[in-house]
């Protein structure tokens, strides 16, 4: 069976002036489909690049790309947008919703994007709010939700328009244990339950421990164990 | 594309600053509508005020400032039998004979200013048919008809100066006899007396022009006379070229009045794309997220330019407004005479469009510098 993440020798380098920066270097790697995959490695070790790059938000500088049997490398910037908002929902560690919309209108936007009756579109961010637990916080903006409960709105607007693939960048690293644990938690069920592919970088050795597989980034590339200073800080 | 919903509420997010865009673009309108009924108005009543069936016969050399001519009192009657095609009345020749002059009036209660006087016989009605008096009578010896903006040239009411009152012009005092209208000439800033009291009043036994008013006569039959009676040293001009030639003398004035109102636009219009740059700078990364969920540029940007544009376009209504209040109907005084100012389709367009390409251009610089940061970059921001 193809995998679902599909990288081949990815590289990533950052021209700035004269000096170059390559977060990436000949990376490859492969994620089954409804994986959930943890990424853990030191600061500036280029997790973020790859989960970037996997999202459609960065392209490669060299290597091969496939998500979803599509190879994404070459697409243009519009392609890619429109592409994003078929296939990847994006979870940020400081959720980024918008302050001015409510919950279920936050939760929409991804919705607005494509052709779609009002009620269609109401009945889906329902359930999308239904599955992160807070269908009756839907009229209220992040500004009166706790951290958890807007990173699950942020959940919820990153399924709501059931894509195959999500990514999380520290998606439980500006919570406390208890929401952390429900945010993981609900991960779990969305790659269980709903197949989703999910790619999170993560500090934190709980929340890798919950993914089905953790893989280890050092340098801009994948390592077998993690060196043992990792752990010294 | 992103609901319009979401451009109105953020416009609401920053009360101050929606305020600080809604008054600087009502101010920038203001201003330029202002300026273009100021220009519009005084094209308007100098256009106005020449018709192309009335020949002005000067003294030579005198073709720019008919004040400064001098023309021999022979040519009036010279003039009646010379000239062919002229139109008349009962036998009258349209020919008239009349004297321009600026001096100090002062009215009743108040201080002297300057006032345009022309000295005249009841003939001048046949050559300025837009004259048509409101009440009262032609002037006699001792009185003066008073034009329906002059007042306003006095600093003074439209309805300030009443039949029977008194003027004292140059130590002499004349009975104001009537009051006429010249709708949207430089006529109706005018004082009109009879023409051997200011003759008397002024010491001279010249005239300032002969107005010619033809009827199937040609002005060049007028400028053939003018040559063959050389020996009155005349030139002659269609009266629409003389004020076609007095308006280019504004056009400085004109120029005046763009550049201060474009300066005062310009610094507003910084000041406004300054706020939005402040603005948008601090939605960098709810850009990058929302183009992070699939959400293009260009959609983002028209968003930008809808937000600015109901708060250029509500500034642009408020602008229409004040103008209705104080610029419509306005008289303005100039040196030449008086004009109103008028919310003229053309007016009221430039204020739109100019409301319509702050909302727009004005947003492209900040709009583009929100949203050209590369993602992965933009969506680490804070
Ligand atoms: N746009 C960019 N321009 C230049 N260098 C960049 C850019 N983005 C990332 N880098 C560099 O690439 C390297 C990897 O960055 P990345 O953000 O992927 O690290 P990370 O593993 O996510 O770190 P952290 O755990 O701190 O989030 C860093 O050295 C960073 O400075
Ligand atoms: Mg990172």
């Amino acid at each position: 069976m193809t995998p679902f993440i599909d990288i081949n020798q990815l590289s990533k380098t950052y021209q700035k002036g004269k000096t170059s920066v390559t977060p990436l270097e000949k990376l490859s790697l492969s994620v089954p489909k409804g994986e959930f995959l943890a990424l853990m490695g030191p600061s500036g070790s280029g997790k973020t690049t790859l989960l970037n790059l996997v999202a459609g938000i960065d392209t490669p500088t060299t290597g091969q790309l496939i998500i979803d049997g599509q190879d994404i490398a070459g697409l243009s910037r519009a392609a890619l947008a429109k592409w994003r908002s078929r296939h990847v929902g994006y979870i940020f560690q400081l959720y980024h919703l918008v302050p001015i919309l409510s919950a279920f209108e936050n939760v929409e936007l991804p919705l607005l994007l494509s052709k779609m009756s009002r009620r269609e579109r109401k009945a889906k961010v329902e359930s999308a709010l239904e599955l992160v637990g807070l269908a009756e916080r839907s009229g209220h903006r992040p500004s009166e939700l706790s951290g958890g409960q807007e990173q699950r709105v942020a959940i919820a607007r990153a399924i709501v328009h059931n894509p195959g693939l999500l990514v999380a960048d520290e998606p439980t690293g500006d919570l406390d244990r208890e929401s952390a644990d429900n945010i993981l938690r609900l991960l779990r069920e969305l790659s269980r339950e709903h197949e989703k592919t999910i790619v999170m970088v993560t500090h934190d050795p709980k929340a890798a421990a919950a993914a089905d597989r953790c893989l280890h980034l050092e340098k801009g590339q994948l390592v077998d164990e993690p060196e043992p200073a990792t752990f010294v800080a | 594309m992103l609901p319009f919903t979401y451009a109105v509420r953020n416009l609401f997010r920053d009360p101050s600053r929606l305020l600080q865009t809604v008054g600087g673009s009502a101010l920038v309108v203001l201003l330029l509508t202002a300026a273009v009924a100021f220009n519009e108005g005084m094209d308007r009543v100098l256009s106005a005020s020449g018709s192309p069936k009335n020949v002005m016969l000067v003294g030579k050399g005198s073709e720019e400032s008919i004040e400064r001519s001098e023309v021999p009192l022979a040519a009036e009657s010279a003039a009646k039998t010379s000239i062919p095609g002229l139109a008349s009345q009962l036998n009258t020749p349209a020919v008239s004979g009349e004297i321009i002059f600026q001096a100090p009036i002062t009215p009743p209660s108040g201080e002297s200013k300057q006032g345009q006087m022309r000295g005249v016989l009841p003939v001048a009605l046949l050559v300025h048919p837009e004259v048509v008096l409101l009440e009262g009578h032609f002037p006699g010896p001792g009185e003066v008809m008073v034009g329906k903006l002059a007042p306003r040239k006095l600093g003074l009411a439209e309805e300030a100066l009443a039949l029977g009152e008194m003027l004292v012009i140059g130590e002499q005092e004349f009975r104001i006899s009537g009051r006429f209208a010249a709708p949207g000439t430089v006529l109706e800033s005018e004082f009109w007396l009879d023409r051997n009291d200011l003759a008397t009043l002024m010491q001279r036994d010249s005239l300032s022009a002969v107005y010619v008013r033809l009827s199937d006569g040609e002005p060049e039959d007028v400028e053939v006379f003018a040559f063959q009676r050389n020996d009155l040293e005349l030139s002659s001009i269609r009266e629409d070229i003389y004020y076609d030639k007095l308006s280019r003398f504004y056009g400085p004035i004109k120029g005046m009045t763009w550049l201060t109102a474009a300066l005062v636009a310009a610094g507003a219009l910084f000041g406004g794309i300054n706020t939005l740059y402040a603005a948008f700078a601090s939605r960098i990364r709810e850009m990058a997220t929302l183009q992070a969920i699939g959400y293009t540029r260009g959609a983002l940007l028209v968003s930008l330019i809808q937000e600015s544009l109901l708060a250029t376009l509500t500034g642009t209504l408020l602008a229409m407004v004040a103008a209705l209040l104080l610029l419509e109907g306005r008289t303005i005084a100039f040196s030449m005479g008086a004009f109103e100012l008028s919310l003229s389709p053309a007016v009221v367009l430039t204020g739109l469009v100019t409301g319509a390409l702050l909302g727009t251009v004005g947003t492209l610089p900040p709009a583009i510098r929100t949203l050209a940061p590369a993602l992965p970059k933009a969506l680490r921001s804070n």
